[in-house]
């Protein structure tokens, strides 16, 4: 009788992607043509980190809110920011200015641009892209050379740490194409160039990147001068030309090189969105809010979501909504096994972030627009819709987010009215709840706030990697990284750089996910 | 290795006359020698209790660039971020490094000494994992205010306990004097961190405040001193409201509370900062940011519960 011998394959820690985590995977060996891999049957994420921010609110001014929790996350701050900021203007009874709402967005914005850009070259590349290539590099492309000579002399030098933080890593199979090696290490270092200049414009209306403090609510401090309107125009027009022309064709270099991960890390199907940056003062919203569970597009319902915390190292009993959640730290509880939290929706496992943010919207009757971008890139690749699902289809609408989101912004730059009023006045009742619903770079964010004696009662948030790296629930269903690891093949279980691509198309952030 | 210059004309030399060279080139062979023999002092990166900020904040660089650090100041031998190594060999990169001794080490973040498991890296809780790097490290810094006095992971009513790195090398016996710099913000500005680093790289350990060990040269005026608003709170007009012009401090600015240059460099290249923006300073720098409940950011809330501050505490001691 024949026994497979499992194999735990872990991947630990996680580099390149923010915060502490840990993934473990139980594997099974498969022998095809002589050679023996490991397959992936099942799959543990373990968030490691936590510190305790909604205790942390309890108790204190309302208005301390947006500052700290900002803090949740040094990468997609304005995410968090407008999140409290907008469960805020619900308990305070206000909306944003025009000016105030459109300046909000052109922050938020110039966040979501930077955070993608980062994702893709500086957090993602290094699993595609070839760094030894260089030492064959030939051209004349300054940057190149430089970074050959750099190479090169730690190399001679035999110092015990060349070409840091580039080397040492996985001795594995990475692109071979030496142009599109070449190209992708030349525009990682734009990459960097440019996404400061994203952060710039963030700060243009938000005083400073990360965490903004001109950002409040009802608004922003900052009154939109004429200086200030062609200092981020400009910008902007130089991130959105850089999307266009080298992030996007790069996601779809990288992609003709490895298609086969077209087909891998496809995950639980479900995809829940709560829709970002408001077109007008009803709730319009630019990406808007919904739900496609296998296939079958639904309204949200926000009450729908309660957290569970059965593998989480927290006390508490059963799943609850976040306006009534907790935050009671048991770091030694049996049987947990992440800091992370098991938010579900109606019960139901949900991915969240840019492919779930645009599958949701593809369904949606009144989002015609983003059906039209979806298929147009589907047929130049010549891929049905059913790939997206997939570790290089979260790269591809990442960037192709980017791309439209830094289009929709050239326009919203231009609405600003000149120095009109960027904020709403508001006072802080005595009791009032309020929740904000926004969407952070890595997907769907919920911040839930209650006051009582015009002081913080209860703070809540549900994160997007809370979602996508939570573990199991009470009903033993894996989360949804989890679930996108079962049946991954790792070649060598000493270099399970397959796991690391795996994990890195969500864009984790384990900060954002305890909080 | 480190070749003196001496060493290096000495040797051009000899090649030169071996290879029966122009004479010319025993500058240029010198050069060269010496590009290929300077290694670029280790820097070991490191986050406890943080959140990315600072780090985001490095990459936002402008004079030298991030390309710049990393390839002609530092060799930044492990990133959590940035680095390609991944996986179970990072701890021994981490023991290989520290074993040298040849390194300068950043934490980012601050230290759970009150529940070890609430941070853990590389299968280790990090309260296990700093003390031998600390000891061996040539010099450590602490980058951002949660490295430097705990931040916003020890404001009043954390579940972690967590402290400061200074605070957490005081408890370890660790020495701290003239091989410890706090460098806070929230995030650390990049000016100051890359500043104090390449201070302690190129000069030694630089001019400090005796309590907080942060450098004088980014950390000793107050942003109220240089503040560009100062003559509004020499005439007494103040905002009234978000959005005003006029003297931020009736609002809750808390300038005089915040040490640091933010005036003088503002942020993101200039961009913007704070207090330019119509933001009130919240004194992200102060060993205090974020600590208490009864200590709100803005002075909003005045209107409607139990003031349990004074207006001189805003103001500071020097006021």
């Amino acid at each position: 009788m024949f026994v497979a011998r499992m194999k735990t394959i872990s991947l630990n820690p996680v580099s390149r992607i923010e915060g502490h985590l840990a993934v473990h995977t139980e594997t099974e060996p498969v022998t095809v043509n002589g050679l023996t891999s490991h397959r992936v049957t099942s799959a543990r994420c373990e968030g490691e980190m936590f510190r305790g921010l909604e205790k942390i609110l309890e108790g204190r001014d309302p208005l301390d809110a947006q500052v700290i929790m900002q803090r949740v996350c040094g990468v997609c701050p304005i995410a968090h920011g407008m999140g409290s900021v907008k469960a805020q203007e619900m308990a305070y009874g206000i909306v944003p200015t025009p000016n105030g709402r459109l300046l909000q967005n052109l922050i938020a914005g110039a966040n979501f641009l930077h955070s993608h850009i980062l994702h893709f070259y500086q957090l993602a590349a290094l699993d595609f892209v070839d760094v030894k290539a260089l030492l064959k590099y030939q051209g004349a492309n300054p940057t190149l050379i430089r970074l050959k000579s750099w190479v090169e002399e730690g190399l001679a030098r035999k110092d015990a740490f060349p070409a840091a933080p580039f080397l040492p890593r996985y001795e594995v199979k990475y692109l071979e194409d030496q142009d599109a090696n070449m190209a992708l290490l030349a525009h990682y270092v734009e990459a960097l160039e440019i996404r400061k200049t994203a952060d710039e414009m963030g700060a243009i209306f938000g005083a400073k990147l990360p965490h903004a403090t001109a950002l409040i609510p009802g608004g922003c401090t900052q009154t939109p001068t004429i200086d200030h309107i062609i200092a981020y125009s400009s910008r902007l027009k130089r991130v959105a030309a850089f999307i266009r022309e080298v992030y996007w064709p790069d996601v779809l270099r990288v992609g003709k090189a490895f298609g086969p991960y077209f087909d891998i890390g496809q995950g639980c199907g479900n995809y829940l969105a709560f829709g970002v940056f408001e077109t007008d003062a009803s709730g319009g919203k630019w990406i808007r809010p919904g739900v496609l569970m296998q296939g079958k597009w639904e309204p949200l319902d926000q009450s729908a979501i309660a957290e569970d915390a059965s593998s989480s190292k927290f006390a508490q009993k059963g799943a609850l909504h976040p306006s009534l959640g907790e935050t009671d730290a048991q770091p030694g509880k049996t049987g947990a096994y992440s800091w992370i939290k098991s938010p579900r929706y109606r019960g139901q496992v949900m991915e969240v972030g840019p492919l779930a943010r645009w599958m949701v919207n593809y369904h949606d009757p009144a989002q015609a627009w983003v059906k039209q971008e979806v298929d147009g890139v589907l047929g130049a690749l010549n891929l049905p819709l059913t790939k997206l699902a997939s570790v290089m289809g979260r790269h591809v609408i990442r960037a192709l987010e980017a791309r439209s989101l830094a289009a929709g912004m050239e326009d919203w730059i231009a609405q600003v009215e000149i120095d009109g009023a960027p904020n709403q006045p508001f006072d802080i009742p005595k009791s009032a709840s309020g929740y904000g619903l926004t969407e952070a770079p890595r997907g769907a964010l919920g911040h839930w706030l209650a006051i009582e004696n015009h002081r913080i009662q209860r703070y809540q948030c549900i994160v997007p990697t809370t979602w996508n790296c939570s573990p199991r629930d009470g009903s033993n269903q894996p989360g949804p990284v989890e679930q996108s690891l079962v049946g991954l093949m790792v070649e060598d279980p000493t270099q399970p750089i397959e796991v690391g691509r795996v994990v890195r198309s969500f864009d984790p952030c384990i900060a954002c996910a305890v909080h | 290795m480190n070749l003196s210059r001496r060493t290096l004309l000495k040797t051009a030399a000899l090649i030169t006359a071996q290879l029966a060279l122009a004479p010319a080139c025993v500058t240029v062979l010198a050069e060269g020698l010496d590009r290929l023999v300077h290694r670029k002092e280790r820097v070991l990166w490191l986050q406890g209790m943080s959140c990315t900020g600072c780090s985001i904040s490095l990459l936002n660089a402008e004079g030298p660039i991030p390309l710049e650090i990393v390839t002609e100041i530092i060799s930044l031998v492990y990133h959590p971020n940035l680095s390609a190594l991944q996986g179970d060999k990072t701890g021994a990169l981490i023991d290989q490094v520290t074993a040298s001794g040849d390194f300068y080490f950043v934490l980012e973040g601050a230290v759970p000494v009150g529940m070890p498991e609430a941070c853990r890296v590389a299968d280790k809780p990090l309260t296990e994992l700093l003390p031998p790097i600390l000891r061996k490290a040539k010099a450590v810094i602490a980058a951002g205010t949660c490295a430097s006095y705990g931040g916003i992971p020890a404001a009043v009513g954390n579940p972690t306990g967590s402290v400061g790195l200074r605070t957490f090398m005081d408890q370890q016996n660790i020495p701290v004097k003239g091989r410890f710099l706090a460098c806070p913000g929230c995030p650390c500005h990049p000016l100051s961190l890359v500043g104090a680093l390449a201070y302690l790289i190129g000069k030694g350990y630089p001019a400090v405040d005796a309590e907080l060990l942060t450098p004088d040269m980014f950390f000793k005026e107050s942003v109220h001193d240089t503040c560009p608003r100062f003559h509004f709170w020499e005439k007494r007009v103040f905002a009234a409201k978000f959005g005003d012009e006029g003297c931020l401090f009736k609002l809750g600015c808390l300038g005089p509370l915040s040490r640091t240059n933010c005036p003088k460099r503002q942020w993101n290249g200039g961009a913007n900062w704070c207090i330019r923006a119509g933001a009130p300073c919240v004194a992200c720098t102060s060993p205090e940011f974020a600590r208490r409940r009864e200590f709100p950011f803005y002075r909003v809330g005045e209107r409607y519960h139990e003031v349990r501050y004074t207006e001189g505490e805003r103001k500071g001691a020097s006021l």
